[in-house]
């Protein structure tokens, strides 16, 4: 067994772990999309090694291998940026949820027809 | 002219109680409104049971920005002409409530900030928070051009146009500054009026000096965006 269809054989194991991840509504679709480029990506590179070969001589990297350390390093990246920038998303969502909670919880005597302050209310 | 006082209160059950009284015994016509962020203590029982505030309760704690901006939705949704900022450690006196209400209610500005430093106040404080106001007063300077002398100061007052802005957006974790720095980029005048303020009356500070530096590179970093952002 050589490298190529180990890391063959380890790209359509992704893939499909990927997929039954999706299958399961374990990860949301938009944000699956980008782990399934990048085992497609690899999958392409395990397919047909010489792609790779040929991919570092037109950007001058000597060593080919290096080429998808750098690959796997920039997805690396995007997607930690992508992951912060959800949770950014999610942080001013859960801010406006918890504010209208606590609102809506204050309201709630007054329209009972407690008139004014609810220093009655226990909870 | 309705006026909202918001006090956002986190773990303040010793303070609250007589910050509320404070108020209301010198501005029985002012509301109250109490915002509990998510307290481990009895804050929320110390603030209702002195029966003279609206009490909103956060489920979970959101932090300063979260628990001011709940204040001003409050103030928004129930259609109040001015909402004032004062902390519930009792640093701010209610005794000078009018002052910075006055440039609001006669239209001179839109924003009014109650500085311990436009003139000569009895205040002191540590040099290493001397320097940080004035770290800010700095950049706020390069930023908008105006200087405010007391820009962490969280003792305020805005008008209805603002309260709606704030309703919309208001910024996380140390807001003081960069509120200041959006009204001045969205167009707002901006005052500050002379005020004094005393030292904690219980509870304490939850700033520590790793939180400060984390605070200044934070807020430095926020006004430089909002500076460089289309707002308004």
């Amino acid at each position: 067994m050589n490298i190529y269809l180990l890391s063959t054989v380890f790209c359509l194991a992704f893939v499909g772990f990927t997929i039954e991840l999706i299958r399961r509504q374990k990860i949301a679709e938009r944000y699956a999309l980008l782990w399934l480029v990048l085992g497609f990506v690899m999958l392409l590179f395990s397919l047909f090694p010489n792609l790779l070969i040929r991919l570092s001589e037109a950007v001058h990297i000597f060593y080919a291998p290096s080429l998808l350390f750098l690959i796997g390093l920039l997805f690396s990246l995007v997607f930690i940026m992508h992951l912060t920038m959800v949770i950014s998303k999610l942080h001013r969502k859960v801010t406006r949820l918890t504010q209208e909670v606590a609102l809506l919880q204050a309201k709630r005597p007054e329209e009972d027809g407690a008139r004014g302050y609810s220093s009655d209310r226990t909870g | 002219m309705n006026i909202l006082v918001i006090i956002p209160a986190y773990n303040e059950e010793k303070s609250i109680g007589s910050v509320i009284e404070s108020v209301k015994s010198r501005h029985p016509e002012i509301d109250i409104v109490v915002v509990n962020d998510g307290s481990k203590d009895g804050t929320s029982a110390a603030a209702r049971a002195s029966g003279k505030a609206h009490v909103v309760d956060l489920p979970v704690n959101l932090g300063i920005g979260g628990a001011v901006q709940t204040g001003y939705l409050f103030a928004y949704r129930n259609g109040y002409d001015i909402a004032i900022q004062i902390d519930a450690d009792g640093q701010h006196d209610p005794a000078e409530l009018n002052k910075i209400i006055a440039s609001i209610a006669n239209g001179e500005a839109d924003c009014c900030v109650g500085s311990r430093f436009v003139q000569k106040t009895s205040y002191r404080s540590s040099l290493s928070r001397r320097l940080g106001i004035q770290f800010f007063t700095w950049l706020i300077h390069l930023t908008v051009g105006k200087r405010i002398t007391d820009p962490t100061s969280g003792f305020r007052a805005v008008n209805r146009k603002i309260i709606e802005v704030f309703a919309n957006y208001y910024p996380d974790d140390y807001p003081e500054v960069e509120a200041v720095v959006l009204l001045e980029r969205m167009g707002f005048r901006v005052k500050e009026a002379s005020v004094q303020m005393h030292s904690r009356t219980a509870g304490k500070s939850s700033i520590t000096p790793f939180k400060s530096l984390y605070y200044m590179v934070k807020v430095s970093l926020a006004v430089l965006m909002t500076r460089i952002r289309n707002v308004g």
